[in-house]
């Protein structure tokens, strides 16, 4: 399907949104430069990572392409999660953590030195394994991004609100308890709500970890349902054990694995996912999707 | 680590089944060859009403097949597979129809006496259906995804001895219109199976190689 949401409409929202907050010269900045909708949104080149003395990731060099849904698959400790990290620095606040090579974001590398990684984690939002609201209402719970960007007027604050929670495909369930207690929702509840409060500090691109393994079979079919429709707007990539779910979503597929116990995960193979779970390129792929190894 | 053990177990049973169904099926086009020879049509009868057998192989491979699509959500490789054993079973449960067909024959021109040049031609295009569709099973067998350019080029033959019932038989025998028109179809089911066999040799090539055969 033709993506035809312009990208103009997308930059416009992001630039208003940015005049709205306190801090938002970087963006601005990088906003001006013109993106085209082919390239990708995040590239790595020979990207490695360790902690301390364990190298968990080796010579990664892919490239996410925007608006859509790369999912990221591998047996467990490959480095799946580790990988995501990377796009979003999360991997930062880890002790003893090392990044070599490159990430970049619209072409921008995101480890090069006074990047603002503040910005860099509103552009790119993250959504967990176990859903994690603030013990907060509802409302609190959406309206705190925003909030801490320096949105005061109410009306804005609401309809941020609003507009996040109807995207997040939740409005209509909690229109009427937006100032009940986040942690009275259901699981599948809470992580919609999880993922209408990344929307609410207009991110471009979003990572979720594992975001339905706590789910029910129903609410992960409402989380994938709305994963479907923020791809026309979002780069979104997804960490799951779950292969029928990377099967289900995605647009693209990587797969990581480690070779031997000890060694760092490597992406073996990075490619559309019609084709990587019907006909895989390398033999690796394959087995592992069969359920021959792993 | 050994994963998904059986589900596995389960797909090679599937595929036994698909093999019982192509020997089922080769040897129904042996019989029916005999058959036509010696216009036995108590064998022929036999054949008609065998055909119920192998259309219960169909059954159980499509009860086998979707079994295991639904349950075990099977990619790559092993979803190729099972696709293809659906498929394949649909070939060769067409190839046994026109066995079916030539029974049907076989009883319809008792009364008539087969010309020598019936019987030769016929035998080798009997001949030519029977090796086809075995190469066909065989490359199923080793998983070769070349053999469809052997078979494509054997099913030339088979087309070339079905025109010849066209354009010299025809001649021949004109004042039996009946068994023209019998033996004429008869070779016209016999060159049916062998493009079943090709398509076979096209599915195997695609479990293979996971592209579609040119």
């Amino acid at each position: 399907m033709v993506d035809e949401t312009p990208i103009d409409d997308t930059k416009t929202r992001i630039s208003e949104y940015s005049r709205r907050c306190a801090d938002s010269f970087t963006r601005e900045t990088r906003m001006e430069e013109p993106t085209k909708e082919s390239e990708p949104r995040i590239t790595t080149d020979s990207l490695s990572m360790s902690y301390g003395e364990f190298k968990a990731l080796e010579d990664i060099t892919v490239q996410v392409p925007r608006r859509s849904i790369t999912a990221i698959i591998g047996p467990s400790g490959c480095g799946k999660s580790s990988l995501l990290r990377c796009f979003n620095r999360m991997n930062d606040l880890v002790e003893g953590c090392r990044v070599t090579g490159e990430v970049k974001l619209d072409g921008e590398d995101i480890y090069a030195p006074g990047y603002d990684v503040i910005q860099l984690r509103r552009t790119v939002g993250m959504v967990f394994q176990r859903p994690n609201p603030f013990p907060k209402t509802v409302y609190d719970n959406v309206a705190y991004g925003p909030r801490l960007s320096g949105v005061k007027d109410k009306e804005r604050l609401n309809r941020v609100v609003e507009e996040s929670l109807k995207k997040a495909a939740l409005w209509e369930e909690v229109k009427g308890k937006l100032k009940g207690s986040a942690m009275n929702l259901s699981g599948g509840q809470q992580q919609r709500l999880c993922i209408a409060r990344v929307l609410a500090v207009e991110p471009e691109v979003i990572l979720l970890d594992e975001p339905c393994s706590a789910l029910d079979p129903v609410a992960t079919q409402r989380v994938e349902d709305l994963l479907a429709e923020l791809k026309e707007r979002y780069t979104m990539v997804i960490v799951t054990h779950n292969m029928q779910q990377a099967a289900r979503v995605s647009d693209f597929t990587a797969f990581v694995m480690i070779e031997n116990q000890g060694e760092p995960g490597k992406v073996v193979e990075f490619g559309d996912t019609n084709h990587m779970f019907t006909n895989p390129v390398d033999e690796r792929t394959e087995r592992y999707i069969t359920g021959r190894f792993g | 680590m050994e994963g998904r053990k059986e589900f596995h177990e389960q797909l090679d049973d599937l595929y036994l089944e698909l093999l019982r169904m192509a020997n089922a099926t080769l040897e129904v086009l042996e019989r029916t060859k005999v058959a036509f020879r010696d216009g036995d049509i108590e064998t022929a009868g036999r054949i008609i009403e065998g055909d119920d057998e192998i259309d219960q192989y169909v059954t159980r491979i499509d009860e086998g097949g979707m079994e295991l699509l639904a349950r075990q959500a099977p990619v790559a490789i092993d979803l190729r597979t099972i696709v293809v054993i659906m498929r394949m079973s649909q070939e060769l449960e067409r190839a046994a129809d026109n066995c079916v067909n030539i029974c049907k024959a076989i009883v319809n021109i008792r009364r008539y006496t087969l010309s020598p040049w019936i019987k030769e031609n016929m035998d080798e295009m009997f001949r030519w259906a029977i090796k086809i569709m075995a190469k066909a099973i065989d490359a199923f067998k080793e998983r070769d995804p070349d053999m469809v350019e052997k078979l494509v080029r054997m099913d030339d033959t088979v087309d070339r001895i079905n025109r010849e019932f066209l354009t010299t038989y025809d001649r021949e025998s004109e004042n039996e219109t009946e068994l023209v028109v019998r033996v004429v179809m008869t070779a016209r089911f016999l060159e049916r199976v062998a493009d079943h066999a090709v398509n076979i040799g096209e599915e195997v090539y695609y479990m293979v190689t996971g592209e579609f055969a040119d």
